[in-house]
């Protein structure tokens, strides 16, 4: 294969580049990148094409002033839910090379958050986590107010309840303490 | 597992979505295969360049740098809604004060404390 076959790309995507660029009046990569929903000159039926996205499948992220711009709204699923057995082209992040990526992509790699279907409902994982912690809070605050322990009395010290230790003086006689019942 | 629920954070598996077996419409068909041939064009051109031995540089992802663009200028496109607005007063103009409040009150009231003599530390 020579040079110049390797380096032709025919792709579908490569065909929509030149059609978006030649119908459009914007120039050279401001074309490809991300731009205002109104910006000029580029119709609403190039976006597609840009992003790789069919044009049924283009709905852009809902604009309430954050900034979103014209950028693509994809399904919220994380990569993690994504087919393992597939040959991807990056296979730890579960993506195609050009694919269009989500806009919290970061935050939907491995990692990170995970929409994957749970092998337990999610009503049921709730009533245990919730119900087990409830339960030992209540556990605990009740043995907080009832508490249970070995019967205990005041502590009992020798050489009459440590007269010289205390401080009181070796001439004085300590009067006799008994500590014992035999 | 024909009572599988959805959860906000737990999809549906494909095997288990009613649209792989009753969804026979050609519309349907016809869009799932648009959607094969998109990705098997980029496919196309990813192993074209990947395998081209003459190749010396980095292969440029063009999704990766739309995508990268478009989370590095939000501002761009930035407009002052009543969300946003909302947003900006409790996570910019709120925490100032306040967190200034609490800090004065407390630093005050140790400090009378331990002029009063009652702060053990």
């Amino acid at each position: 294969m020579d040079r110049h076959q390797c380096q032709e790309m025919a792709g579908v995507g490569f065909q929509r580049w030149v059609r978006t660029l030649s119908k459009g009046k914007i120039s050279g990569i401001s074309g490809l990148l991300p731009a205002c929903r109104s910006a000029s000159g580029v119709s609403k039926d190039m976006l597609p094409g840009k992003y790789n996205i069919r044009v049924e499948d283009y709905k852009p992220i809902a604009d309430n002033g954050e900034g979103y711009g014209d950028y693509p709204q994809l399904p919220d699923r994380s990569q993690q839910d994504r087919d393992p057995a597939y040959q991807w082209d990056h296979p730890d992040l579960r993506r195609n090379w050009n694919e269009p990526m989500h806009w919290d992509f970061d935050m939907f790699i491995r990692n990170r958050v995970d929409t994957s279907p749970t092998v337990v409902p999610w009503s049921t994982m709730c009533k245990q986590l919730f119900g087990f912690v409830g339960f030992m809070l209540f556990m605990f605050y009740l043995g907080d107010k009832f508490p249970a322990y070995q019967p205990v009395g005041p502590k009992q010290f020798p050489y009459n309840n440590l007269h010289l230790e205390r401080g009181g003086s070796p001439d004085v006689e300590p009067e006799e303490v008994k500590n014992y019942e035999i | 597992m024909a009572d599988y629920r959805e959860a906000p954070l737990a999809t549906r598996p494909k095997t288990l979505d009613p649209n792989e077996y009753f969804n026979l419409s050609p519309d349907y068909r016809r869009a799932e295969a648009e959607r094969a041939a998109l990705r098997a064009g980029l496919k196309r051109q990813y192993q074209l360049q990947l395998n081209n031995p003459h190749r010396k540089e980095l292969i440029e992802d063009p999704a990766l740098n739309r995508w990268v663009y478009a989370r590095a200028n939000p501002y761009n496109h930035f407009k002052a809604t009543k969300k946003t607005s909302l947003l900006g007063a409790l996570f910019g103009v709120a925490p100032l004060f306040i967190l200034y409040y609490v800090f004065k009150t407390d630093r005050v009231r140790s400090f009378n404390w331990m002029c009063a003599g009652l702060w053990v530390c």
